[in-house]
């Protein structure tokens, strides 16, 4: 039954991913983070930064790992293979299919009018979603207290380890040698070895807030 | 005799994208470069014009744009299996790995070494992110209906929390509509008018 959900689940979030890669996080905090609860946002995030520095599309691994928990916990480590690949075959099974038949139909499937339509408007509300998905990451990593949808009862707090950590990084985001932007892997390496530093050696956190 | 050529180029098809699967960190155009360079320049299975058509496909189709290039590159290759077995290829080095570091990752995750570390690369993740929406908004005209849709979107996803498929289906199909009324005496719209078209409203 929870392969049935599982694979149901990733159809969906394979068959409405449109734009690549982020543009899966939208749908993965929906279906798997709120519905589902098959991982905490923690574990999201957490697995992004696995994803990014692994071979293969992230949206990709991400699957993987969400179908491997999910199995895991029902029954250990041969389950959890089976989640994973029942989750990973879904997720790209529809645009397996789709890819195939646009290839047979290229020319009018791109000049339709109703495909463009269908495109000009989901491409922008694409970006509203990714963007919403960012404001929730931020949010939960430097004021872990706010909650959108009650923002009159959310506490303010700032956690400023973190707060430090992200200015830190984002500021690296803009130096580039030799014309060229640095790796995501470099950011998530400085990202792992500060926070043992900060959270875990000197535990700032405590001493701040 | 043609039977075992198809079989070799099934294999060729498989191993080509294993090694692009492989190589490939971070997914998405990376990928594609990848592709590019293999597959375009090298092996000369696909011309440059269909690889510009590949990208139009890959990216206004469902799904990850990596894996999409790569079905079409094999359906291009070696017909429907081809298309199967080059997506196959694409995915499973990655599977491989993520089964095996799942594994570890949830065995240790209660580790307080292993916490700082993640709590650390969440920081670094926030980032990545952002960059994902100015990646994705680059190649969208900025008229004041498209910056409305992206606010509206917004606003439904963050403050109400509507789930993210029912926004995308409904802003698909408002955009039926809106073409549908813009162009209802064209059965066809030429790419190329249809972006000319918008130009000339942002003039």
């Amino acid at each position: 039954m929870v392969f049935l959900q599982l694979f149901w689940t990733y159809f969906k979030i394979g068959l409405f991913t449109i734009g690549g890669g982020y543009a899966m996080l939208p749908m993965v905090y929906s279906e798997v983070v709120d519905g589902m609860g098959w991982i905490s946002e923690s574990q999201m995030l957490d697995f992004i930064g696995i994803a990014e520095s692994t071979p293969g599309p992230f949206a990709i691994n991400l699957a993987t790992f969400v179908g491997f928990s999910v199995g895991e916990n029902l029954g250990g480590v041969f389950i959890g293979l089976l989640g994973a690949i029942t989750a990973t075959i879904a997720v790209v099974l529809p645009s397996l299919i789709i890819i195939i038949i646009v290839s047979i139909l290229f020319d009018k499937f791109i000049k339709n009018k109703y495909v463009q339509g269908f495109f000009f408007g989901v491409r922008p509300v694409v970006v509203g979603l990714v963007l919403s998905a960012a404001a929730t990451v931020l949010f939960s990593v430097v004021m872990p207290n706010v909650d959108f949808t009650d923002l009159a009862n959310s506490s303010w707090d700032i956690n400023w380890a973190s707060l430090a950590l992200t200015a830190l990084i984002s500021g690296l985001f803009f130096v580039k040698i030799k014309g060229k932007r640095l790796h995501p892997i470099f950011f998530i390496v400085i990202g792992a070895v500060v926070g043992i530093l900060i959270f875990g050696v000197f535990d700032l956190e405590k001493s701040i807030m | 005799m043609k039977n075992k050529d198809k079989k070799n180029s099934l294999w060729d098809v498989f191993l080509a994208f294993f090694k692009i699967g492989l190589c490939t960190f971070g997914g998405g155009y990376a990928m594609v470069s990848v592709i590019e360079r293999d597959l375009v320049n090298n092996k000369k299975w696909i011309t440059a014009e269909d690889m510009m058509n590949m990208l139009v496909i890959a990216e206004s189709t469902p799904g990850v744009i990596a894996i999409n290039s790569a079905t079409f590159v094999g359906y291009k290759r070696a017909g429907v299996l081809g298309g199967i077995v080059a997506t196959l290829g694409a995915v499973m080095p990655s599977f491989l790995i993520i089964s095996v570091l799942s594994y570890f990752i949830l065995a240790v995750q209660n580790n307080i070494w292993i916490n700082a570390a993640f709590r650390g690369i969440r920081c670094a993740v926030v980032i990545l992110i952002i960059n994902a929406v100015i990646k994705l908004s680059k190649p969208i005209k900025k008229t004041w209906l498209t910056v409305l849709c992206i606010v509206i979107a917004f606003v439904l996803s963050t403050f109400l929390e509507i789930n993210a498929i029912y926004i995308i289906l409904g802003s698909g199909l408002l955009g039926i509509i809106y073409y549908g009324i813009k162009y209802r005496k064209m059965k066809e719209v030429p790419t190329e008018t249809a972006n000319q078209d918008e130009k000339k409203e942002e003039e």
